[in-house]
């Protein structure tokens, strides 16, 4: 746009406006840099990078959140800060890094009044220049998403990809006999229990604007499907009825979604819209249909059913019809969840007598076993697609992990004091 | 005004190859001296606001108000499953004869099963047996003559065991049917 600017005179106001959306639209394009990384390519290396501690008060404290998040993605290699030549008061030059393999220097300040603000250059040591600068600013109690914010930036600055780093997680969490909805960050920091009654609860799931979720619990020997509403903070039952009622994912309009119910006998699966206040069934079989998870294009459900003799799970379009069988190996395969791209459907199965997460092609091939040891349940992934999240009994009590979408850098999240399952990764 | 338009076009295709043309130029390296460059777009001139939607600890329910209700238990023996699976066995026979019997003797009482599940499994799917195995034996009880409005059902699949240890012994006693009166049982 700024290469126009001086011949626009030329025309009119009108066609100036018009040439102005014209190069608007063309915009991504411009800031479509080099890549650093090809994170799509299996062979990806990792990224030597070298983040500094901030100048500052808590300076140390954000570059330590920056070098986690970098480092847990798999794409980077954080360098030994004893082995940096040049110091952080320094002016940044090339020659400082390049003998030392690091391609890519971050460098910031911090400080402390009102609020606490950052200044963030990111260098790239091949091209000797900077390829990010930013300003932040936030509360101060909110330094860590400040800080998840300036890896996101630094992330998509050298990758082209967005991240992920400010993104929460939502579970049931188990205490002294009472369970309740938790979300936390996605590293297992400033985890928060949401104030609910009831004594039984499943897993959430979030809209997809992230300012709701739905989930089950059973309350006053029913089993409802309630909707919690985060920026008005209001839990509503939205459906009820005898039997089960089994919340699964919302479609991606976020005006309806999927549940399973036994409303009719047996356990089978619905849709409810939100709007009209309506439900709609999808299947009847004599068996159980449970665990109905949406692909993100809305058009394909995964769920459990039992109608071959053992809990199996089965793709088929929206309005139910289609159905098809996607697992045959084992006889104990539930709880599926697609990948963000549709390509893949995350599940745990049983195997040797305990559960352990796979992913699958929705045509059943390319079976992928990402888990060895506990039981390992409720897998999803993150919105990039690049991780899964799940539950494990694997170190005693079960609690929330994490892992890269190959199986890599499993880490507990959740602290060993709570029981907790059902987690479920938020859109943004 | 036509040709106008052309002209246009032609701009707006030289500014697109122009400017892409300079995303991907590689400037030689610079002296670090040299004042520092970012790519446009990539340099924020105001800070970035952190913000987060504050998520309260208190959650205001609206519309329903679900009461506690208590039941009288043990006045019958729980019926067992086997792992997986919610047919109901031919030795429970007499007990459920005795349990129909009783409801047909007690006209005000409601009837209900619990059905639970052990540990193993997943936690949905396990919803779904409990619902399953109790409705298996409501179908049973109404089978034998009593009304199907004076039983219900409730399924805790895994999450109420009876026994909290982590073997067989523990499981199949978990894996059951349990009775609960509620109200007219006098």
């Amino acid at each position: 746009m700024r290469v126009g600017a001086g011949k626009i005179t030329v025309a009119g106001s009108l066609s100036m406006a018009a040439l102005c959306f014209l190069c608007l639209l063309l915009t991504p394009s411009f800031s479509s840099a080099k890549i650093f990384i090809d994170i799509t390519s299996p062979q990806a290396r990792k990224l030597p990078i070298a983040v500094f501690d901030f100048q500052g008060p808590k300076g140390k404290e954000i570059a330590d959140i920056i070098r986690d998040d970098l480092t847990f993605t798999g794409f980077f290699v954080c360098i030994n800060k004893a082995s940096y030549i040049e110091t952080a008061s320094q002016a940044f030059d090339p020659r400082n890094w390049t003998p030392l393999g690091v391609d890519a220097v971050v460098k910031g300040t911090a400080t402390l009044g009102s609020n606490l603000a950052a200044t963030v250059t990111l260098y790239d040591t091949l091209e000797g220049r900077a390829i990010l600068k930013k300003q932040y600013q936030a509360a101060e109690d909110l330094l860590r998403p400040l800080a998840h914010a300036i890896a996101d930036d630094i992330y998509t600055a050298l990758t082209g990809q967005p991240g992920v780093f400010r993104t929460r997680i939502a579970f049931v969490g188990e205490k002294g006999g009472r369970s309740g909805i938790y979300i936390t960050d996605w590293d297992g920091h400033r985890m928060k229990k949401i104030g609910l009654r009831g004594s039984m609860v499943l897993s959430p799931h979030w809209s997809p604007d992230g300012t709701r979720i739905i989930y089950s619990a059973e309350r006053g020997r029913q089993w409802s499907i309630y909707l919690l509403d985060f920026l008005r903070m209001t839990e509503k039952r939205v459906f009820t009825s005898a039997g089960i009622n089994i919340a699964g994912n919302f479609f991606p309009r976020g005006n309806s979604f999927v549940f399973s119910s036994s409303r009719a006998g047996t356990p089978d699966l619905y849709t409810y819209s939100l709007a009209a206040g309506s439900v709609r069934r999808l299947t009847s079989s004599y068996g159980i249909e449970v665990s109905p998870a949406v692909s993100p294009d809305g058009k394909h459900i995964a769920f459990v059913s039992d109608r071959g003799g053992s809990p199996q799970v089965y793709v088929m379009d929206s309005d139910g019809t289609g159905i098809r069988r996607v697992t045959f190996e084992g006889s104990y395969n539930t709880s599926p969840y697609w990948s963000p791209t549709g390509d893949r459907i995350v599940f745990a199965g049983r195997q040797g007598g305990r559960n352990q997460i796979f992913t699958v092609k929705p045509d059943g091939s390319q079976l992928v076993q990402l888990t060895e040891s506990g039981n390992n349940e409720d897998p999803s992934f993150s919105p990039d697609g690049r991780y899964i999240t799940f539950s494990s009994d694997r170190d005693g009590r079960k609690g929330i992990y994490i892992m890269r979408a190959n199986g890599e850098s499993q880490k507990r999240i959740t602290p060993r004091d709570l029981k907790a399952f059902g987690p479920r990764w938020s859109p943004n | 005004m036509k040709r106008y338009w052309v002209f246009l076009l032609v701009f707006v295709v030289a500014i697109a190859f122009g400017c892409s043309q300079r995303a991907i130029t590689q400037p030689e390296t610079q002296p670090a001296q040299q004042k520092e460059q970012t790519k446009e777009g990539m340099e924020s001139k105001t800070p970035e606001k952190v913000t987060e939607a504050k998520v309260g600890s208190n959650v205001e329910s609206v519309g329903s108000k679900e009461m506690e209700i208590k039941g009288q238990e043990g006045k019958w023996a729980d019926i067992l499953f086997d792992f997986d699976k919610y047919d109901v066995k031919a030795q429970y026979k007499d007990e459920l004869t005795s349990i129909a019997d009783w409801m047909t003797g007690h006209t005000g009482a409601t009837l209900s099963i619990e059905g639970n599940t052990d540990e193993r499994g997943t936690n949905e799917y396990n919803l779904a047996l409990g619902d399953r195995r109790a409705k298996a034996v409501k179908d049973y009880l109404v089978s034998l003559g009593v009304p199907s409005s004076r039983v219900e059902t409730l399924s805790y699949g895994e999450e109420k065991p009876l026994c909290k240890e982590h073997n067989e012994a523990c499981w199949a006693r978990n894996r059951r049917a349990h009775f609960v009166i509620l109200g007219g049982g006098k």
